[in-house]
């Protein structure tokens, strides 16, 4: 062996060592890989994708919290509120006697997580007084209204809006959404009364949305 | 989940705009498809074309909605601890399923207790104001039924594997299943809430042989409507105290301007005087 060969494989090791130090934590004693077993049997599947999976049974509904009084102290108003659903035709269900109002029940309450909670009273109807509600049209935006549920919960609201709408335009899919901000509707009805049809024009408006 | 949230939002969205969109939307263009399982004592492992999707199924669970392009898919159950598709318990069958529809494919026992695959559509339309929709399937190895509720039959003879439907003002319904022609219930009486809005659709499943009949319940929410309107004064008393009001404040002006125009006229006369 030449003397040049040596020094070559001197150089050599120390070139390992200096490898060695620079990967201080490699340890030499780790044991080989796991040999990959080359049958799949022994490995269960998954699924790619996971699938919401639940016993058929029907699931709770959750349960509304009606509504029971409306009180709006700036125009002196406080009305009872009962339960309503739909009357023959399609039309929202109303409690005869203006001085009562109807909550729809199939939409949402004041406890709803979204969704607009709908009460609507006659402004008027034969054998009885003008409703509380012919006074909504008195009303000025940041005025206070408190909605009390069958919980005894108060959710008090600040009005939004007093707005006139010509009954075929009344954009219900908007004010019976059931979806987006909370909000409390009142309608009732104004503008002038088609006395051969027995009925107003108009619906008025009221939307409040929820003070924190 | 994520496609149902964001659907939810956009439904959200248009609502602003006077459009309604139902929150069981799957994507536009795409289909819906829940699975339930109808045969007794068989857990199942449910491949979609050759993919494990449901591991472990158990016997009266409801799976889904997946949301799944349309097309043919291949549908075949496995015993649990299969790891493949090739050794069905049941099919492959082929699903074929359209745009904007939505599915519910039923594993269940025939009329004679053979296993089977039944791909129902589920109506999605929307639902009148005040109404709920209810369907009835029959899947269970039993000849035909009646449909009872409170105690009178409203779908009568319904066999395997049929469907009927009502859509019915919502409440609450005792509802049984008896042999064809009878009122001795096989299944329940058992209270069925038929929510506004939703469809809710009651599967009859098991063997009557086995002694294992049973009803399972999916619901499909988010079809309802809207009323029609509000009508919410019929005496016109308003109107009328606003006219004779208007009437008044008319005759006080018209009162006012009278005395204005005497004094002033008077007071030309002194001056002119």
């Amino acid at each position: 062996m030449s003397k040049r060969t040596i020094a070559g494989a001197l150089g050599a090791l120390a070139i390992a060592l200096a490898l060695v130090a620079c990967t201080g934590t490699t340890e030499p004693t780790a044991p080989p890989p796991a040999i990959p077993s080359p049958s799949p049997s022994t490995v269960a599947p998954t699924p790619a994708e996971e699938v919401p999976v639940r016993p058929a049974a029907p699931e709770p509904a959750r349960q509304p919290v009606p509504p029971v009084q409306v009180a709006i102290p700036d125009i002196g108003v406080s009305i009872p509120v009962v339960e309503v659903g739909i009357e023959t035709g399609g039309f929202m269900e109303l409690p005869e006697n203006p001085a009562i109002a109807g909550w729809y029940r199939f939409g949402s309450d004041p406890s709803s997580s979204q969704g607009n909670t709908v009460i609507s009273a006659h402004v008027d109807a034969g054998n009885y007084p003008i409703g509380p509600f012919s006074k909504l049209r008195n009303l000025s935006a940041g005025a206070t209204t408190e909605v009390t549920d069958a919980a005894g919960t108060s959710h008090l609201y600040s009005v939004q809006s007093v707005t006139y709408y010509p009954k075929k335009e009344l954009p219900v899919a908007e004010l019976f959404g059931r979806d987006g901000a909370s909000a409390l509707v009142l309608i009732t009805c104004g503008g002038d009364f088609d006395s051969s049809i027995g009925r107003y024009e108009d619906n008025v408006v009221v939307i409040a949305t929820p003070v924190a | 989940m994520r496609n149902r949230i964001i659907a939810g939002i956009a439904a959200g969205a248009i609502v602003g705009f006077g459009l309604v969109t139902p929150a069981y939307a799957a994507t536009p263009g795409n289909a819906s498809l829940s699975v339930l399982h109808g045969i007794p004592d068989t857990p199942v492992d449910v491949w979609v074309n050759g993919a494990l999707t449901l591991d472990d199924f158990q016997p009266g669970d409801l799976a889904g909605p997946l949301d799944l392009a349309p097309g043919d898919y291949e549908v075949a159950l496995t015993a649990t601890d299969a790891t493949d598709a090739s050794s069905p318990v049941l099919g492959p069958v082929t699903v074929s399923l359209a745009a904007d529809t939505n599915y519910t494919a039923v594993a269940h026992l025939g009329e004679t207790g053979t296993p089977t695959v039944t791909p129902f559509v589920n109506d999605t339309s929307t639902i009148a104001a005040g109404q709920g929709r209810l369907t009835v399937r029959h899947v269970a190895a039993a000849p035909a039924v009646d449909v009872l509720a409170g105690g009178a039959p409203v779908v009568e003879v319904l066999a395997n594997p049929d469907e009927a439907t009502l859509t019915l003002p919502a409440s609450t319904v005792s509802a049984a299943v008896a042999a064809a022609g009878t009122t001795e219930p096989v299944i329940g009486p058992a209270d069925v809430n038929v929510q506004e809005g939703v469809h809710t659709i009651v599967y009859a499943w098991g063997s009557l042989e086995d002694e294992n009949l049973a009803l399972a319940v999916q619901t499909i929410e988010g079809l309802h409507s809207t009323p029609e309107g509000v009508n919410s004064g019929t005496g016109g008393q308003l109107a009328e105290r606003d006219m004779m009001l208007q009437g008044m404040l008319l005759l006080g002006g018209l009162v006012i301007a009278a005395g204005a125009a005497t004094a002033v006229a008077a007071r030309r006369a002194r001056v002119g005087s």
